[in-house]
Parts: C-alpha cells; sequence; structure tokens
C-alpha cells in the first residue's frame, strides 16, 4: 500500500509521536519519584554524608585469627558462598633462615583458607622453626585516591564525600576494570548479580550509629572503626593513634588509605 | 542601494554589448549559503541537539549531586536493614549480664559473637538466639602459634575433655562456677 503523505497526516502522526515522547518522560519522573519514596523511608534521615569521615584502625597485634569477622561480613551483607569476600584473614608464617644461609629469615608463608572464615590449619611450619607468624585482617582500604574509581567507565563506583568507597549496583555494568585496578584485592565479581561488590564498610550500620559488622563482633577489638570528623580525646581512633605507630598497605602507590595498621611486618603486602 | 548616478550601472553596457556580465560588487553583501552546507549543518545541529536531548531525558536527576556518580546511590546504600543487632540493642534489656560482663576479661567481646546474629531476639524477644556450643571457646583459644603471646591459649587435648563450663563461667572466665 502506498503510504498518504498529506499534510493532515504527517501533522497527526507529529502530534502523536511528541505526546507519546512528553507521556513517557511524565511516567519517568513519576516512577523515579515513587521509587524514592519507597527507597528512602528505610534510609536514616538525619545522616550528612559531608559530616563525617571514616576510618578503620586495624591492630595485627591483637588478630587471633578467630575468622568471627569474616563470618559476620558474610551474613551482613550476603556475600556470596565460596571464595568471595569483603573482608578477610591472611596468616603470615615467616620461618627462621636455614643456618649457614645467609638469609635474615625464612621464605615467607602466606595462607587464608576460605577467607579464615573456619579458623586456620595447624601451621605448616613447626612451632620452634617460626620466627614470626601473625594474622593480617584485610578489607577495602578506603583510599584517598582511589585507582578503582579511576577507572570506572559508567560512573558506578565512586569516593562517598564521607570517606566509604561506594558501588553503585544499578550502574555497575560488571566489566571488571575495577577489579583489576585494586592494588589490594579488594573487588569481587558477584556471580549472583553480576556487578562488581565490595567492602561498603557495612554503609547501612554506619549511618545508623552501629558499627560495621567485623569491627562490631571482633572479640579483641583488633579492629578500631572511628570518624575522624567526629572523634574526642578519648575516642578510640585517638588512642590507637597515641598508642601505636601506624602504617597503611603499598604505601608507594600514593593511594593514601584511611586503613591504618599497627604492628606490620614488611612482609605483608 | 547604491545607485551610481545617472540611473545606469556601467555593467548593462556590458549586458547590451553582450559579453558576459561581471558579478557586480554589491552581489557579493546577499551572500548565499550553498545548499549542501546549509543541509550539514542542519544535521550537525540535529545530532547534537538529540544528544542533548537524550541525555537529558536518561540522565538520572541525582547524578552529579556530590560527583560523577548517582547521588540517589548513597540513599540505596544505606536503606538496608542491619542483621547484626549490635551491643547498644542488647544493653536495652540485658545491662545487667553487661555490668557483669565489663569487669572480666570478655569485656571486649560483642555479645553476638557468641550468642550469634539476634536481631530478631532484639525485635521479638520469644524468638530465642542461638543455642551455645564449646565449640565457641576454643574458636578463639584454642593453641596457634600465629596467635598473639598475650591471648589466653590452650592445648585443648592436653587441658580437659570436659565441657569448659564445667570449670569456666563464659561471662566471668577467671571465676568457677
Amino acid at each position: 500500500m502506498k503510504t498518504q503523505y498529506s499534510r493532515r497526516n504527517v501533522l497527526t502522526r507529529l502530534g502523536g509521536a511528541i505526546a507519546g515522547l512528553l507521556t513517557l518522560s511524565t511516567a519517568r519522573a513519576v516512577k523515579a519519584a515513587v521509587q524514592k519514596v519507597f527507597v528512602s523511608s528505610g534510609a536514616p534521615k538525619d545522616y550528612d554524608t559531608t559530616k563525617h569521615k571514616w576510618l578503620m584502625c586495624i591492630d595485627v597485634n591483637r588478630c587471633i585469627g578467630c575468622g568471627l569477622c569474616v563470618e559476620a561480613c558474610k551474613k551482613e551483607n550476603s556475600v556470596p558462598e565460596g571464595p568471595y569476600f569483603r573482608t578477610w584473614i591472611e596468616r603470615y608464617i615467616i620461618p627462621k633462615p636455614e643456618p649457614g644461609s645467609g638469609q635474615t629469615r625464612g621464605e615467607t608463608l602466606v595462607d587464608s583458607p576460605n577467607g579464615g572464615m573456619h579458623g586456620f590449619p595447624p601451621s605448616p611450619v613447626p612451632k620452634d622453626q617460626i620466627e614470626h607468624s601473625f594474622f593480617v585482617p584485610k578489607l577495602c582500604n578506603l583510599c584517598e585516591h582511589s585507582p578503582c574509581v579511576q577507572v570506572c567507565p559508567v560512573g558506578a563506583t565512586f569516593d562517598a564525600p564521607d570517606g566509604a568507597v561506594l558501588i553503585d549496583p544499578k550502574y555497575c555494568i560488571g566489566c571488571g576494570f575495577c577489579i583489576q585496578a585494586c592494588p589490594y584485592g579488594c573487588r569481587f565479581l558477584s556471580p549472583v548479580t553480576h556487578t562488581a561488590e565490595k567492602c561498603t564498610l557495612c554503609y547501612h550500620r554506619i549511618t545508623r550509629g552501629l558499627k560495621p559488622a567485623c569491627a562490631e563482633i571482633c572479640p579483641t577489638q583488633a579492629r578500631i572503626f572511628g570518624d575522624l570528623k567526629n572523634a574526642g580525646p578519648d575516642d578510640p581512633i585517638r588512642k590507637f593513634y597515641e598508642n601505636n605507630r601506624v602504617s597503611v598497605l603499598k604505601p608507594h602507590l600514593g593511594t593514601e588509605p584511611r586503613v591504618l595498621y599497627a604492628g606490620l611486618d614488611k612482609e605483608v603486602r | 542601494m547604491n545607485q551610481p548616478p545617472g540611473g545606469r550601472t556601467p555593467f548593462r553596457a556590458a549586458e547590451e554589448t553582450g559579453r558576459t556580465p561581471i558579478q557586480p560588487f554589491y552581489s557579493m553583501r546577499r551572500f548565499k549559503m550553498p545548499p549542501q552546507i546549509v543541509r550539514l549543518v542542519l544535521l550537525t545541529l540535529a545530532i547534537v541537539g538529540s544528544y542533548f536531548v537524550a541525555r537529558a531525558f536518561l540522565t538520572p536527576a541525582s547524578f552529579g549531586e556530590f560527583g560523577w556518580y548517582r547521588g540517589e546511590a548513597l540513599v540505596e546504600l544505606r536503606s538496608r536493614t542491619p542483621v547484626y543487632a549490635g551491643k547498644q540493642a542488647c544493653d536495652e534489656c540485658h545491662s545487667d549480664q553487661l555490668q557483669k560482663l565489663a569487669k572480666f576479661e570478655h569485656k571486649t567481646l560483642s555479645c553476638e559473637a557468641c550468642h550469634g546474629v539476634s536481631r530478631e531476639h532484639a525485635e521479638n524477644p520469644d524468638i530465642l538466639p542461638v543455642k551455645l556450643t564449646g565449640s565457641h571457646c576454643i574458636r578463639c583459644h584454642e593453641a596457634n602459634p600465629s596467635r598473639p603471646k598475650w591471648f589466653k591459649q590452650i592445648v585443648v587435648k592436653d587441658h580437659y575433655s570436659g565441657k569448659c563450663t564445667e570449670c569456666h563461667v563464659p561471662h566471668q572466665p577467671s571465676q568457677s562456677p
């Protein structure tokens, strides 16, 4: 059939198209407004992102490697089963040097079976041959200059004004650039959502005045969580600074992490 | 326009002589854009314009609120319900237990470290928290050369084969029942 291009015909169709576009955009705006009300109903109202600066302090001398933090993190954040962790514990075993080898220490062994969630098997090195051995809890290092944020092509991962490095799950396309960019290995691609996931510092807890699940559950207070903008003189993070000499992981990368460690060894990466 | 004196242009004479007329100087002011260039400019404007229209429709309103990301994502991320209730929630009803605990070695422990996730219990006291077993003690106190020296550790098989609670009170570990 031959299409009739009469003026009336064309104008009617054009008008219809414009009306359709306008309805579509109105519908989108209404949907967004309804979603906003629905979503924010569960969010704490009195939280101002610009009035906080979160940080985590970790005392390696206090970690006993019980794995309660790893378990708590998995439960709190519904982290998928299997080798996916937002926080995990590494065991470092530094043996004594071979006699006459001219070395200061032996070859360092690092393991983290199932992220340390169910504890650690007996040491592969006999106790009398161990020079040093310790546990190092790991999590997102809350970098000031985050490599993961720099590589995200869609603006899905970002530094929140309060210092948390977060992922917008609706924007993440699962390309995995950030997973390769993170020098601390703190990200993974979720087999459930097919988006990148990482430690959010339990953002839903800290904005309600609770501690992150790992810091809440740690039995020896190896993890100290605090707010730099609201830390009084008796705040645990001030005490941590006073009582320890602190360092960060991979300082040569210039990421300026806000996860501070006390009692690190040079072998810890 | 600038009419030459006498009402005759010097070029009309050229027309009359049958020679090719020379383009008059004043017609240069009415320069006409060649139609292919006009089409190109219109097409470019349409493409750039449709990009801005599409961008306005597709970008969420909160994008760029704090930076190059959706500001609304912050609200969405904090709207999730916490799983662990936290020590403050326990303190609302069990402050006597927490005060006792604070005098002993286990003062740094969170209730839910041993008693398990207790949010449901905190909201509805009829739902009881998870039952405990001795493996909770061993999880931390089994001897391990990687554990710090200050931390109390036992080799379980050399220590005692019975229940931990026969000799130790969990809330007051240095006291016997």
